[in-house]
Formats: structure tokens, C-alpha cells, sequence
């Protein structure tokens, strides 16, 4: 039987797909950043539509301004932002394709030939999982939602300590 | 199942386009846009297994937000070697980085 959800989950599905697709489609880089940022936003809504309503819109938030920085670094760093000298920014083009298609296919195939069990039809609403996903963060997960914290900060100073100007440290 | 066999499939066709786009381009915030599609369909992965397989089990939410840390950290490490790259170079095109291979 053809429910909402999985009409809703096929559109959106394809939409983060063709969205996808279209950031190695077109040679203007916003558009690129664009495009992934509505494949990003198309995954949110998939969060939402499976009802991981505190993870969706997260999702969305997150990327919108994640997709918004990567697209001024595109313009700032790349020789052609907006495609009008048609440059060929490919290589091992065909090595790629069959790399990502055999890929595409084991994993469809593993998906069809498991045995997945019995689907879950109880689950908790929107309250009650940001409740059960705070007291996981608090008990459990405790340590791992730490050291997530201590990675971010980490990669702060990584990013910091790799992006300063050379020159400045010779000059000391 | 259909559901959850639906959602495995999107997350599967993601995954490979972002390999393809990873494996063919020569441009670094383009390899890193190939990236960030792959993690997006392992975390659609991840929710379709919290929703229709387990959805007691709020590790696998968890392990969710693990994966958002982790995009977030590849663009901003990502960008950080960019930056580094075309102060360097002048070019973030990776074919012009031979020497990274050390």
C-alpha cells in the first residue's frame, strides 16, 4: 500500500538526488553551492518526513549556513566562479563514473538482499524524542557528545593554525 | 520495508553521486562538496535505521549528530587548507598539488 510518507519520502528523495547530481552538472560554482545546499535541505525535509523532527530541522539550519560560507569561498578561490570560460575542472572522468555506479549498485543490492526484520510501527512524538535524545546526550552518550565538543574545538585550532600566513611566521 | 528499502536506495544513488563527484573533480571545494554529499546519505541511512528499525535506540540519533560535527569540521579544516593552498600557489586546483603527495 502506497502511503503518504513514502510519496512524500520519493520526492524529496529525488529532489536531494537531482539536486546532487546538478552540483557536477553546471559550471557556474554558486550554482553549485546552491545546488548542494538544496540537496542538503531536501535531506532535512527527509528527516522530517521519517519524523526526526529535531534532527531535520537541524539539518536544514546547519547546512543553509554551512552551503551560504562554502559558496563565498567558491567565488573567492576559484579561477571561473561564475562558468563563462567553460572550464574543464574534470579528470579520470571515466574511472569516476563506473566507480560511483558500482558503488550505487552493491549498495542497492545489499539493501535489497538483506533481511531487515520487522519494521517498527511504535515510536515516540516530537516531545518525547527530544526528551529521550537529551537524556541519551546526559547518560550514555555523555562522553561521546564531549569529546565531539573537544573535536570541534580542536578543528578550530587546526583550521586556524593551518589557514595563517607563512609569511608571518618567517618574519619571526 | 518498502519505506525503509526507499530511503536506503536514495541514500545509495547519493552516495554514489558524491563518490563520482569526489573521484572526478579536480577542484578542492568541489571534492569537498562530493564529501558532504556522501555524509548526507550516510546520515539518511542512519535515520531510516533509527525510524524503521530501532526507534527505541537514541545512539543511532546521536551517532547522527556525531555525523553533523563531522561535516561541519571537514569545511572548516576543508577550507582551512584551501586558504593555505591559494596563498601558496594561487590555485586550489588539486592536478597543481603533485607536491602534497610527499
Amino acid at each position: 500500500m502506497i502511503s503518504v510518507q513514502l510519496i512524500l519520502l520519493i520526492i524529496f528523495g529525488l529532489a536531494a538526488i537531482w539536486f546532487g547530481w546538478r552540483v557536477f552538472m553546471t559550471s557556474s560554482m554558486v550554482r553549485s553551492a546552491l545546488s548542494l545546499l538544496a540537496s542538503m535541505v531536501a535531506i532535512g525535509i527527509l528527516f522530517l518526513v521519517m519524523e526526526a523532527e529535531f534532527l531535520g530541522v537541524l539539518q536544514i539550519m546547519m547546512m543553509g549556513t554551512e552551503m551560504s560560507i562554502m559558496a563565498i569561498f567558491m567565488m573567492m578561490y576559484m579561477m571561473d566562479p561564475g562558468g563563462l570560460g567553460q572550464m574543464d575542472m574534470y579528470h579520470q572522468k571515466n574511472i569516476s563514473i563506473a566507480a560511483g555506479v558500482i558503488v550505487t549498485v552493491l549498495i542497492v543490492g545489499a539493501a535489497l538482499a538483506a533481511d531487515w526484520g520487522t519494521i517498527a510501527t511504535q515510536f515516540p512524538g516530537p516531545h518525547e524524542q527530544n526528551r529521550l535524545l537529551g537524556m541519551e546526550i546526559l547518560k550514555r552518550s555523555m562522553m561521546i557528545f564531549e569529546t565531539a565538543g573537544v573535536t570541534i574545538l580542536t578543528g578550530m585550532i587546526a583550521s586556524i593554525a593551518v589557514a595563517l600566513s607563512i609569511k608571518n611566521s618567517v618574519e619571526k | 520495508m518498502e519505506l525503509l528499502i526507499t530511503a536506503l536506495i536514495i541514500a545509495a544513488v547519493l552516495f554514489g553521486i558524491g563518490l563520482y563527484g569526489a573521484l572526478s573533480q579536480t577542484n578542492l571545494v568541489m571534492i569537498m562538496m562530493g564529501i558532504e554529499l556522501m555524509l548526507g546519505a550516510s546520515m539518511i541511512n542512519l535515520v531510516a535505521f533509527w525510524r524503521y528499525l530501532h526507534p527505541e535506540a537514541f545512539s543511532i540519533q546521536m551517532f547522527v549528530l556525531i555525523a553533523m560535527t563531522v561535516m561541519a569540521l571537514e569545511g572548516a579544516v576543508g577550507f582551512a587548507i584551501a586558504t593555505q593552498r591559494f596563498r601558496t600557489s594561487g590555485t586550489v586546483e588539486m592536478e597543481e598539488s603533485a607536491e602534497l603527495k610527499g
